[in-house]
């Protein structure tokens, strides 16, 4: 079993470098920075036309035509953000994977975090109110109490 | 008071039921045009049939003109062709921008050629909307519309904002909930003007 996964883990390994490769070679750079900057653009910009594929994935023409574009902005030297400025104002947030925080966006991260504290504050209450009224009252506890006497005494003798 | 706390996990259910439901009938593919209420993008490209005729946004301007961004190889594009050519004939100013397919192909003479014949057999079959075809030769222009394939459609004003798109193909409905109104000859033409 262990063998197993080494292998798919190695084997995932080779397909993801390989994937890497393919698009770096296609796309020669000089300055290893550059080239840097266009392998995280190509891996954090959405292909527009397919659903869920960056453009280093995709081999829709928009995607190609993204691909380029980058490697030619890059090349002139622009940085990763002015990149993604250029293709957002073009295509819109859906270009991109990592989405700016703002007033929609921000409920991604509140929610979970707010169910998450209520979920712990609601336990933590009941698990209070449980601890402070068992729900018995004194005159059964007593009688009960009567019981365990008698029991007990009945075991000695 | 215990009532109004067994209310509280129906309507948190609720609530999720309708956004996931509304989620099933949802278009993940309907997403706004980033260029709406933007000028049109300037560029400078020729004519498909004609290398030494070049057009800037000013050849676009002066009146409200439907952008139609296409290709022969687009079997959507074919569908839409018959439906613009009558617009075209109530007086509609229909430009096409020719989206090439071959991504990767060289760009040279016979290439151009091969498109041209194309082109010409096909419009002369289904009908000819366009008052001129814009080469998109390294699809620039597109790209920078935010055009994630063929067919898709851009209406200007005369000023040269872009007023609505249209991914997708046009139909006689398309045109009359989407566009029709957005002219200003059409009822209360301000008022839905203003609103978009």
């Amino acid at each position: 079993m262990k063998k197993l996964f080494i292998a798919l883990l190695s084997f995932s390994f080779v397909l993801i470098t390989s994937v890497a490769q393919a698009v770096e070679e296609s796309y020669p750079f000089d300055d290893a920075k550059q080239q840097k900057i266009f392998g995280e653009l190509v891996e954090e910009l959405r292909c527009p036309k397919c659903q869920n594929q960056n453009i280093a994935d995709s081999n829709a023409m928009v995607a190609i035509d993204l691909k380029n574009k980058t490697y030619e902005l890059v090349k002139q030297g622009q940085s990763k953000d002015q990149v993604i400025d250029f293709m957002v104002q073009r295509y819109g947030q859906f270009v991109h994977y990592d989405p700016p925080i703002n007033m929609v966006t921000i409920w991604l991260w509140l929610v979970p975090i707010v169910i998450a504290l209520a979920l712990v504050l609601f336990v933590l209450k009941k698990g209070r109110r449980e601890k402070e009224s068992t729900g018995v009252d004194a005159e059964s506890l007593e009688q009960a109490q009567a019981l365990i006497d008698k029991f007990e005494s009945k075991g000695k003798s | 008071m215990k009532n109004y706390k067994l209310l509280i996990p129906i309507v948190a259910f609720l609530l999720v039921s309708i956004f996931l439901y509304k989620g099933l009938y949802s278009d993940p593919t309907n997403i706004e045009n980033a260029n709406l209420a933007k000028p049109f993008p300037q560029f400078q490209l020729a004519d498909l049939m004609d290398e030494n005729k070049l057009y800037t946004k000013q050849d676009l301007l002066g009146e409200y003109t439907l952008i139609n961004v296409w290709g022969t190889w687009c079997v959507t594009c074919r569908v839409e062709l018959p439906f613009m050519t009558q617009l075209r004939q109530q007086g509609i100013k229909i430009v096409g921008v020719y989206y090439d397919n071959a991504a990767e192909a060289a760009f040279g003479e016979l290439d151009v050629r091969n498109t041209r014949k194309d082109v010409t057999q096909m419009l002369a079959q289904l009908g000819n909307p366009f008052q001129f075809n814009i080469y998109d030769e390294k699809r620039d222009l597109s790209l920078d519309l935010g055009v994630t394939g063929a067919p898709e459609s851009f209406l200007i004003d005369d000023k040269g904002t872009i007023i609505a798109h249209r991914r997708g193909a046009i139909d006689h409905r398309v045109w009359q909930n989407e566009f029709a109104p957005l002219f200003p000859s059409a009822s209360g033409s301000q008022q839905s003007l203003e609103q978009n």
